[in-house]
């Protein structure tokens, strides 16, 4: 029995994928560090192939198709427990199958891996209205965010679309990772805060007239506190403005 | 006075407007700001509805005297006016800052109709040339405003809305002195038409200009007047159909004002408008009529099922449907099954033939299908087939009779239909 490990890169994922796949039925993958050692398992360090990922990426692509590989990447950012073992049963579905395995709805194989990329995907539209950006001192325009999943790649496109005249930086403080656009350009680095933010001037009184506006929205004959709780879960509130 | 004091007073005047759509548009390019065809929520507010767009009236001052309207001349209450510099800076800063999609702006009466549409077009059009802004732009016409000045708010606004407030001419005389439903629909016609010109053109000469891309829509108030479900439904159907609305919102009433003209309410019929938007959304994605729904001699919606689940069960003869042959449409009939499993329906069957236990796995809620479906010929509900034994299971698994709890599943209902709305019908 053999299990095969990656260095928590996406790249390094889709070798270890390739490799546990060519092996045979009895094989795994895990990320380093997470494996949990016992007397019949074989460890073998995958590394990071390129050749290898894109291979992979193909044996999506063109045995599934462009949804099963979206399928793959998004359920990957999940970064759930049973993410590894979910996907290699739904890659080898699809090498057996091809495209009809996506079809396969009632499959607990195709179910699961749909399942968390919709997760992802559900979790990723949320955060495109939940990032506050505050304005700092030099202009950029700052954000945390706390997302159950590995969404920030996910959000980069969005606000490049629509934040693409200003420098920004949307912060993931829970995986101490960040994407910084400047002058144009997309970055993607780990960051931890080291010192406290400076805020540009205004930046207090633009707050204070939003938090205003959101309290005074609210129809007082209507209030339904368990409504606005399943849609704006409490988890997510630590960082939107009008829940400070 | 202080922008924070105009911006209370602003919002609250505006907030009992339903829309908060900020869908059906893409709008994008140089500048600032883009549209997401789907929309998007930025917030939900104490009441639990979604908070997409600053959503504010230019003025509370007015001219007329709606006996609905909380800024009816006679009221007296603080009034305000925002400058068109003060509405396009404040949408920039809170859209920079991700709080929302765009600007919602309506307005009372001050000066006359013409002025009005004017100031509001200022507004708009600073919004769009001075700050470059591509984010969504909903706006109200005012009845009564010149033509001219009507057509230009397609030109600046992704979507464009004239509120019929009541259901019939007679509440409108009757309520809200000043307005027919001429003034109403006139404008509303015209846009209608300008709409599909536009849409005609750019098939054909693609850089022409976009006229209001994410369409008209409208909004009455229910339970302000003693129309009928059937006749508010009737009217929706005819609107959809024939001014080609993308949304028409229902805003159940909630007293603001005191006048004997009006119903005393002790709260506002929720559970009414719930079941209203629950009819709603079977007119525009589920296929139904609106007599299939509600008869001359059933004028009510049924408040203690979904009118879905009423039809089915006036409907027994057609049931229950096998879910391995039946078409989309039949499937979608079923209670306890939406357009997202339906649609997982019709593409699992494609892998293999589905059997009841799979049902569940693609989303059906069996509690409630269980009496109206079949897979491969095996049947788990009734045996006897009576409605009155039907709906006293389906009323066995109802959380609550209670308007509060069942609001939770128009949340569901909404969410259930948004794959649908990429599309942009939203």
């Amino acid at each position: 029995m053999r299990t095969y490990l990656y260095n928590g890169s996406f790249e390094s994922f889709l070798t270890a994928l390739a490799m546990a796949l060519k092996d045979g039925e009895d094989s795994a993958l895990a990320m380093e560090g997470q494996a949990r050692e016992d007397l019949f398992t074989e460890f073998v360090n995958a590394g990071s192939d390129p050749a290898a990922a894109t291979a992979m990426r193909e044996l999506f692509e063109r045995r599934g198709s462009a949804e099963s590989w979206q399928h793959a990447r998004f359920a990957f950012l999940s970064e759930t427990e049973d993410r590894d073992a979910a996907l290699l049963a739904y890659a080898r579905l699809i090498k057996e199958k091809g495209a009809a395995a996506d079809n396969m709805l009632a499959d607990d194989r195709v179910k699961r891996v749909h399942g968390l990329s919709a997760s992802v995907g559900g979790e990723a539209h949320m955060f495109k209205g939940f990032v506050r950006f505050s304005e700092l001192a030099d202009k950029t325009l700052y954000a945390k965010i706390e997302p159950d999943h590995n969404i920030l790649p996910l959000l980069t496109g969005h606000f490049r679309a629509r934040l693409g005249a200003f420098n920004w930086i949307i912060h993931d403080v829970k995986r101490g990772r960040a994407a910084l656009y400047f002058r144009g350009r997309l970055i993607f680095a780990p960051l931890t805060q080291q010192k406290a933010l400076e805020f540009a001037g205004g930046e207090a009184a633009v707050q204070g007239l939003w938090r205003h506006f959101f309290k005074t929205a609210a129809i007082k004959e209507r209030t339904n506190p368990e409504l606005q709780r399943r849609n704006v879960p409490l988890k997510y509130r630590r960082h939107l403005t009008e829940f400070e | 006075m202080e922008l924070q004091e105009k911006l209370e007073i602003l919002a609250a005047s505006a907030k009992y407007d339903a829309s908060c759509a900020s869908s059906g548009s893409s709008r994008g390019g140089r500048g600032t700001g883009a549209a997401h065809i789907s929309g998007v929520c930025h917030s939900w507010t104490a009441d639990g509805r979604c908070v997409s767009l600053l959503k504010i009236l230019m003025t509370n001052e007015c001219v007329y005297d709606c006996a609905y309207c909380l800024n009816r001349r006679s009221n007296d209450a603080p009034r305000a006016i925002l400058t068109p510099d003060e509405i396009a800076g404040l949408t920039f800063e809170f859209y920079k800052r991700n709080y929302i999609e765009g600007l919602f702006l309506s307005s009372g009466i001050v000066g006359s109709p013409d002025r009005t549409m004017e100031l509001m077009l200022t507004a708009v059009r600073k919004l769009r040339q001075e700050y470059r802004f591509n984010g969504y732009v909903h706006m109200k016409v005012i009845p009564g405003a010149d033509q001219a000045l009507i057509d230009q708010a397609g030109l600046w606004a992704d979507r464009v809305s004239v509120n019929i407030e009541l259901p019939t001419d007679k509440s409108l005389r009757l309520l809200a002195p000043g307005k027919t439903k001429d003034t109403v629909l006139v404008p509303m016609n015209r846009l209608a038409h300008k709409i599909a010109e536009h849409k005609d053109e750019r098939r054909s000469i693609k850089s022409s200009p976009a006229y209001a891309p994410a369409g008209q829509s409208t909004q009455l108030i229910v339970g302000a007047t003693p129309e009928t479900d059937r006749e508010i439904v009737k009217l929706s159907e005819a609107l959809y159909a024939k001014m080609m609305l993308k949304r028409v919102y229902y805003s159940a009433f909630v007293p603001v004002t005191k006048d004997s003209r009006l119903p005393a309410l002790t709260e506002p019929p929720l559970l009414r408008e719930h079941r209203l938007y629950q009819a709603d959304w079977l007119l525009r994605f589920y296929g139904f009529k609106a007599d299939e729904l509600l008869d001359e001699a059933h004028p009510t919606l049924d408040l203690a099922f979904d009118p879905k689940t009423v039809w089915a069960l006036n409907n027994l003869d057609k049931f229950p449907v096998e879910v391995n042959d039946a078409d989309y449409e039949t499937i979608l009939r079923v209670p306890g099954i939406g357009v997202t499993s339906a649609r997982r329906i019709v593409r699992a069957r494609r892998a293999g033939a589905l059997r009841l236990e799979d049902l569940k796995k693609l989303g059906v809620v069996m509690k409630r299908a269980v009496y109206f479906v079949t897979a491969g010929g095996k049947y788990e509900g009734i045996r006897k087939e009576s409605g009155e034994a039907i709906r006293t299971k389906l009323l066995e698994h109802k959380p609550s009779g209670n308007g509060q709890l069942d609001l939770f599943s128009q949340a569901d209902l909404v969410r259930e239909t948004l794959p649908a709305t990429v599309t942009g019908q939203l």
